[in-house]
């Protein structure tokens, strides 16, 4: 549409030219001189408007009707009014505005009361000539030829008409539900995924977040919401810390997305620790069917669909809000219990370096045998009965 | 799982990949505007110019006009802003409201060129968003600046003297990177930065017609003050956590002195809080 307005723009240029070289021609009034309230005898060259064909006119007659949209429009005369091929104000001539021209320029040499409009075409004010309004060119432009504008010159060019901001799309209840599914499932894999993962290259790690998880599920809970409590301010200190020196000030980008990403790491080991013991106690896999690795991988699965199913359940009612909004409040309380537990055990096991048990596995059995025969009868006297070693037990 | 579930499955993960993408691929409508007005004579106005985001320049213009704008926007996102009281002298521009949307995409970032008249004073106003600035305040005659910046990269500079006595210069940063040349052509006896995070680089250079007070007040950032050598400073620093680089100052009580304070012919009295990072004065006169 544009190239077209341009090439109309290009096609009607050099018969302006023409008119404005013309002598002594006075301009036909058109019917948008019609509001001109006093007129004198022209004394100087009047360009003669532009000869445009029904076709021009008809494309000239659309964008002046997106004009009248645009939303830095102005006041425009009506249709009958607006001058196609270019309009000239005479000198000495004053006209009432709005006065428009499309398709040709509009010359200014007397006075325009009101604002002074081109569409596709120059508004030109000449020496002698005045705008008391604005002089808009809407894909032309304002030129000043020793004339005055009191208002703005203004000239727009790119796309004119209304601003048509995309109205929301409203999913219908099937989509959005098929939606809402198909995100909380993709999740589901992706955990499932990071799972598996887990299993396979960082298992001994797992196993020592579950193992700190085991049995110390309160513990674990509560250091998990102290850590939470605990990172703002870690996160400050860390900030604080790296910008002493001038130095560390240009790390503190990269230690923020560092402890973003140890945070996340953390988060997801403890989940996946969490989710493994909830399988491992809602399906106790039998020993003899399974090797280690399979049970594990077992539980964890079954885990992790228990905790994402709660998600995936909570999307399946996307068509009823209220119940997706019940169930999804049921599905983050126990998520967020799940990973301030599972993020507590892997604060306290370090990341599953630091085993909880191996405290007391690795305390040597005690021989309790001699000492409970009346007689030694190893030989051992009562003193120097075997204890465990302290280093034993804190190894 | 059949075959077609493993579809719908991977079809299920594309169209949530792809959910994001209305958002980045929805249509714009690049438009231009170009608002000017006639300068009709030379008494003082004030300007106040809003921007978010996208480009930003500002100069000044022997032209006969007032002020002429150049903006290139995006229509269903921001509306240009263009208004004059001309009897209360006061000038509006640049846009109504902008969302902050990064699309990464260069050809589309929106621009704003402001010219003002070097002929009348203004008393002026930039209140910018994340937007990069480039302010060409030479050949302007200022009587107020306040500059308030968002998260953007600014250059501020006065290549000449500013015609006119600036009452106050005020400038007051987000997380900014920050750069003014020349400040003494400013003109202005009171300069103010205040900054959150971010460099500031303050080059006190150019013609000195008075002695001039500078607070300068960053939270987390360095700070480097350029001063020529044959200005006499006098400095007052407050700084939790952060170091002072006062070579060529002695300290005088509470106070940094040059050693040429009491005789210099002009004065730069410097008081600065910074809470962590750097303060700098250097007056190698760079």
């Amino acid at each position: 549409m544009q190239v077209g307005i341009l090439a109309l723009i290009l096609a009607v240029a050099p018969a302006a030219l023409a008119g404005r070289q013309t002598q002594g021609v006075p301009s036909k009034p058109s019917s948008a001189a019609a509001g001109a309230v006093e007129a004198a005898e022209p004394a100087q060259t009047v360009p003669k408007p532009v000869a445009l064909s029904a076709e021009q006119i008809g494309s000239l007659r659309k964008t002046i009707a997106k004009f009248r949209d645009d939303p830095e429009t102005v006041k425009l005369p009506a249709d009958a009014d607006i001058a196609m091929g270019g309009l000239t104000v005479p000198a000495e001539t004053q006209m009432n505005g709005p006065v428009a021209a499309a398709g040709g320029p509009l010359h200014v040499f007397g006075t325009v009361n009101g604002d002074a409009i081109a569409i596709g075409a120059d508004v030109i004010v000449h020496a002698g000539g005045r705008v008391t309004g604005n002089a808009v060119a809407a894909l032309g432009r304002v030129t000043l030829e020793g004339g005055t504008v009191d208002g703005e010159m203004k000239h727009l060019a790119g796309a004119i008409g209304p601003v048509t901001t995309p109205a929301p799309v409203r999913e219908s209840p099937i989509s959005a539900t098929r939606h809402a599914v198909a995100l909380s499932g993709s999740w589901l894999v992706i955990l499932l995924l990071i799972g598996i993962g887990v299993l396979v290259f960082a298992r001994s790690y797992l196993d020592g977040v579950t193992e700190s998880l085991e049995g110390r599920f309160g513990r674990s809970f509560w250091a998990g919401i102290a850590t939470q409590l605990a990172l703002a301010p870690a996160l400050a200190l860390l900030v604080v810390a790296l910008a002493v020196t001038v130095i560390g000030l240009l790390l503190v980008p990269f230690a923020i997305v560092a402890f973003v990403l140890a945070l996340a790491g953390l988060i997801t080991l403890g989940f996946l620790a969490v989710a493994r013991i909830t399988g491992e106690s809602v399906a106790p896999a039998a020993a003899s069917r399974y090797p280690a690795r399979g049970a594990a991988l077992r539980a964890l699965v079954i885990g992790v669909t228990l905790y994402m199913g709660l998600w995936v359940a909570a999307s399946a009612f996307a068509w009823a809000p209220v119940v997706e909004m019940v169930l999804r409040g049921v599905a983050v309380a126990i998520t967020w219990v799940a990973a301030t537990a599972g993020l507590g055990a892997a604060i306290l096991s370090r990341g599953g370096t630091r085993r909880a048990t191996e405290t007391f596995a690795a305390v040597p059995a005690v021989n309790d045998l001699p000492w409970q025969t009346p007689t030694p009868v190893t030989g051992v006297v009562a003193a120097r009965r075997p204890t465990p070693t302290s280093s034993s037990r804190e190894r | 799982m059949t075959t077609s579930r493993w579809t719908s499955l991977a079809s299920a993960i594309a169209a949530a990949v792809a959910s994001g993408a209305p958002l980045a691929l929805a249509a714009q409508s690049w438009r231009t505007i170009d608002v000017a007005r006639q300068l009709v004579d030379s008494a003082p106005a004030a300007a106040n110019i809003v921007y978010g985001t996208g480009t930003f320049g500002l100069r000044g213009t022997t032209s006969p006009l007032l002020y002429h704008m150049q903006l290139r926007y995006d229509a269903e996102r921001s509306q240009p802003r263009h208004t004059y009281d001309s009897d209360k002298r006061r000038l509006e521009i640049g846009v109504q409201k902008s969302d902050v949307r990064f699309t990464g995409r260069k050809e589309g970032e929106s621009k704003l060129q402001v010219e003002l008249a070097r002929s009348a004073p203004f008393d002026l106003s930039l209140n910018l968003g994340a937007v990069e600035a480039d302010l060409d305040l030479t050949g302007l005659r200022l009587t107020r600046l306040r500059l308030e910046v968002g998260a953007s990269e600014a250059r501020l500079r006065f290549d000449s003297l500013n015609a006119t006595h600036m009452q106050n210069l005020e400038v007051s940063l987000g997380a900014a990177s920050f750069r003014a040349s020349r400040l003494a052509n400013a003109n202005a006896p009171t300069i103010r930065v205040e900054a959150g995070v971010g460099n500031v680089e303050l080059d006190m250079g150019g013609q000195w017609t008075s002695d001039i007070d500078l607070r300068v007040e960053v939270a987390l950032g360095v700070v480097t003050i350029h001063v020529p050598p044959e200005v006499g400073i006098r400095a007052t620093v407050e700084k939790v956590i952060a170091s002072f680089d006062h070579e060529g100052l002695v300290q005088r009580g509470s106070e940094w002195v040059s050693a040429n304070y009491d005789s210099a012919p002009r004065k730069l009295r410097i008081s600065a809080k910074t809470t962590l990072g750097k303060l700098t004065i250097d007056r190698t006169g760079r």
